[in-house]
């Protein structure tokens, strides 16, 4: 196994980034860090900046505002990382599908600055705690 | 005043209206043309002392609706007064904004995706839509196509 890898499956620091997300996903990843989750005894901590960070927690459909935004932020978190699509919106649109505003899903967006970026989905609305940490430890291991 | 005390008051302002619908009890409709807007709503907020709650935009087939809604809150009334503004190549209405600042923003918001001018409105610029929108065109309007 490559160390790079191997260095970011011990301990991944997220960034959250939200590109137009209703904020119940956005309120479940909250509850990931509170004490009942508390995914920081897996070394999962939330960071401040994407150049401090390992992966990626993308939630919410992409906007034509958000796009560029979500670009930059993803040419900015150093390589190798992992984009997780956090919810129906950010894995498929979900209901926003046909709405003025909507670019596409969150892959379409990453794909077009890296198309062989590294990236898992977590379906549901929004999805449950406890699915979003299986997402992410399915996600490493796969790695 | 109570229930019938305000129904009486909001008659007074017959003349500037086409009619008033009342729904259920607590639901008064005051329908008039956009010229008369501005009046209405200074009425209504100003003497009868309604609390403003919000201000929806609807395209309709021929015209588009603007609907004011207020709240009169010693007896649960919602009061709404609907706007209809007939030309639909150059929707225009006065603004509430200069006696009612809380109308700023959702003014804002109804001439981003309807389109509609709002004249003497003190800012009125892009609030909601994209940077890279273009100017002209108005994605909630029924012949915007995704």
């Amino acid at each position: 196994m490559n160390w790079k890898i191997w260095s970011l499956k011990k301990s991944p620091w997220v960034f959250h980034v939200n590109t137009g997300a209703c904020n119940n996903c956005d309120i479940e990843i909250v509850n990931l860090l509170t004490p009942k989750f508390d995914v920081e005894r897996f070394g999962i901590k939330l960071v401040g900046s994407p150049r401090h960070a390992d992966a990626l927690l993308v939630t919410g459909v992409v906007t034509r505002q958000a796009a560029p935004r979500l670009k930059e932020v993803y040419r900015q978190t150093p390589k190798p990382c992992v984009v997780f699509a956090m919810g129906a919106c950010a894995c498929d649109t979900g209901i926003f599908n046909a709405g003025y505003h909507v670019v596409g899903p969150v892959d379409k967006i990453i794909k077009e600055v890296d198309p062989n970026a590294i990236i898992a989905y977590v379906p549901g609305c929004p999805p449950k705690p406890e699915a979003m940490i299986s997402g992410v430890v399915k996600a490493l291991s796969a790695l | 005043m109570n229930q019938k005390e305000l129904e009486n008051r909001l008659s007074q302002i017959k003349d500037k209206l086409i009619s008033i619908e009342q729904l259920p009890h607590d639901r008064i409709y005051l329908l008039c043309e956009s010229e008369n807007s501005y009046p209405v709503n200074k009425f209504v907020f100003d003497d009868i002392g309604a609390r403003f709650c919000i201000v929806t935009g609807v395209d309709s087939d021929d015209c588009f609706e603007i609907l004011y809604h207020y709240s009169y809150d010693q007896t649960g009334c919602v009061i709404t007064i609907k706007a209809f503004i007939r030309d639909r190549e150059n929707p225009a209405i006065e603004s509430i904004a200069p006696f009612l600042p809380g109308a700023e923003w959702i003014e804002r918001e109804i001439h981003d995706i309807l389109g509609i001018d709002f004249k003497n409105h003190p800012n009125l610029k892009r609030l909601i839509l994209a940077d890279d929108w273009p100017d002209g065109v108005y994605p909630l309007r029924k012949e915007v196509k995704k």
